[in-house]
């Protein structure tokens, strides 16, 4: 056997990838801790989720739930594995509470748990490697871009990246001054009157134009006029109650981008 | 605070506002874990760099005799144990091999836990499964995993290569005489070990492919 038989993605390549990275990584590494110990202080419960390796799912709830250093408090994490996440974190997350998905960045499944965080009224991390989700995809994403995903995920380097997100929300914690945190931002605009607007799931159609909407975790009614039809599960972005646009979805794995013309 | 000695820790204090300072602090603090992390992977696979090939080359014997791979561990360990078993079994590349973990069925382990105690549940499964000609592989940060220990115990009468990835000192896995390969991670941070604990695993999985091959 010849030294070639070495991995390519070994510590020598987490070396140089950590040499590469940007203080992008570090930053937002902090960021996210930041505003997951606030979450978690305001009673909120992290729901960990990776259909690609849901191992990482379920290291990710026991390291939150249990932790390995004596006297660090337990915070209310949950692993979900299901054919349907959509639906299932639908029903389990609360406004305030954290999705977090580790995947890479076309795995569509935690594409669409992203894109329906603010609807929701979570926030959600996206913790992967290799080619990066879009700017916006989630609230937080934590990212080594230079490593190969497949390999990150089995050679230590993802398992890194969730263990230091643990390890700075506990320092968060010993800083109960800056806990007090505000609410799950929202940035998207009107593009006609640059006002804000807000992020929608549609729950329901009603009749005469009118849906039932999530937005922000609570239920309304607003008008979808402009924009019908729309059907249940429909992202649509909302002004002044009134449904502007809707939200492309990420176009789903071996989907066609656009119907061919007739 | 009004401890004599709150002027050492300005920032714990319930009047700190302003979070600058703390995100500073922060990603400095994670940069530095990382390098860490990086720093311990490079040294471990340096070390075990002749011990990793010849475990290898008795694992790929192994495999093609027709024997399969049993993983192990608690908590995080048993998610490294389910991931490498996954990576053996459904490789991004290579030749898929026939690997197994024991921490996997909740009702498995729950039926063992409750009727006959915690520190079997892994050994009666290999007294279920194993036979001579298998491969026990398992994980434990501290190496006193008294389930674990028990496994390899069983494994070790039962005939089975006995691979086992432990951190800091190395416990009891190292201690006794029922692993025959012990890996210590010489770090006592449970974190730094399960890091340098799924490269070992990655690297002695890339080791088996490439052994695979040159027999083809």
């Amino acid at each position: 056997m010849t030294a070639s038989t070495r991995p390519d993605t070994s510590a020598d390549t987490l070396a140089g990838a950590l040499v590469d990275s940007s203080a992008d990584l570090w930053a937002e590494l902090a960021f996210a801790s930041l505003s997951i110990a606030r979450r978690f202080a305001a009673a909120a419960t992290m729901w960990s989720v990776s259909p690609q390796w849901p191992s990482h799912g379920r290291h990710v709830a026991v390291e939150f739930v249990h932790p390995v250093i004596v006297g660090k408090r337990a915070l209310p994490a949950v692993s979900v594995e299901s054919t349907d996440l959509v639906g299932s974190l639908r029903l389990l997350a609360r406004p305030g509470d954290v999705v977090l998905a580790i995947g890479t960045a076309d795995d569509s499944r935690v594409a669409r748990l992203m894109e329906r965080a603010d609807a929701w009224g979570v926030t959600g991390v996206w913790i992967g490697a290799g080619p990066r989700p879009p700017i916006g995809a989630a609230d937080h994403i934590i990212w080594f871009d230079e490593l190969d995903a497949l390999l990150s995920a089995r050679a230590g380097e993802l398992v890194l990246l969730y263990h230091l997100l643990w390890e700075l929300t506990h320092v968060v914690f010993e800083h109960p001054g800056l806990l007090a945190g505000d609410a799950p931002a929202t940035d998207d605009v009107c593009v006609t009157c640059s006002d804000e607007g807000r992020v929608a799931e549609v729950a329901d159609v009603l009749d005469a134009g009118r849906a039932e909407v999530l937005a922000a975790g609570h239920l309304e009614t607003i008008d979808v006029s402009l924009i019908e039809p729309v059907t249940a599960g429909d992202l649509v972005l909302v002004h002044a109650g009134v449904a502007i646009t809707s939200c492309a979805e990420a176009p789903r794995a071996g989907a066609p981008e656009r119907k061919p013309d007739e | 605070m009004n401890e004599p000695t709150a002027f050492l820790y300005p920032f714990i204090d319930a009047d700190e506002h302003d979070a600058g300072r703390l995100l500073v602090d922060l990603a400095n603090s994670a940069r530095t874990k990382a390098a860490e992390s990086a720093a311990l992977r490079t040294a471990t696979l340096a070390r075990c760099d002749d011990m990793l090939r010849s475990v290898a080359d008795a694992m790929a014997h192994r495999f093609r005799g027709g024997g399969r791979l049993f993983t192990f561990g608690n908590g995080g360990s048993a998610t490294d144990a389910d991931g490498s078993a996954e990576l053996f079994r459904d490789p991004p590349s290579g030749r898929p091999l026939p690997a197994l973990s024991l921490a996997e069925d909740p009702a498995v382990l729950t039926a063992l836990a409750n009727d006959v105690g915690f520190e079997l549940v892994f050994s009666r499964q290999i007294i279920a499964h194993a036979r001579a000609g298998d491969i026990a592989l398992g994980f434990s940060t501290s190496g006193d995993s008294v389930d674990v220990v028990r496994a390899f115990e069983e494994s070790a009468r039962r005939e089975l290569l006995t691979i086992g990835l432990c951190g800091n000192q190395g416990g009891a896995m190292a201690a006794g005489g029922d692993v025959e390969h012990c890996i210590v991670v010489e770090s006592a941070s449970v974190h730094r070990v399960q890091e340098t604990q799924d490269a070992i695993a990655f690297t002695l999985w890339t080791l088996v492919q490439s052994a695979l091959k040159e027999h083809e």
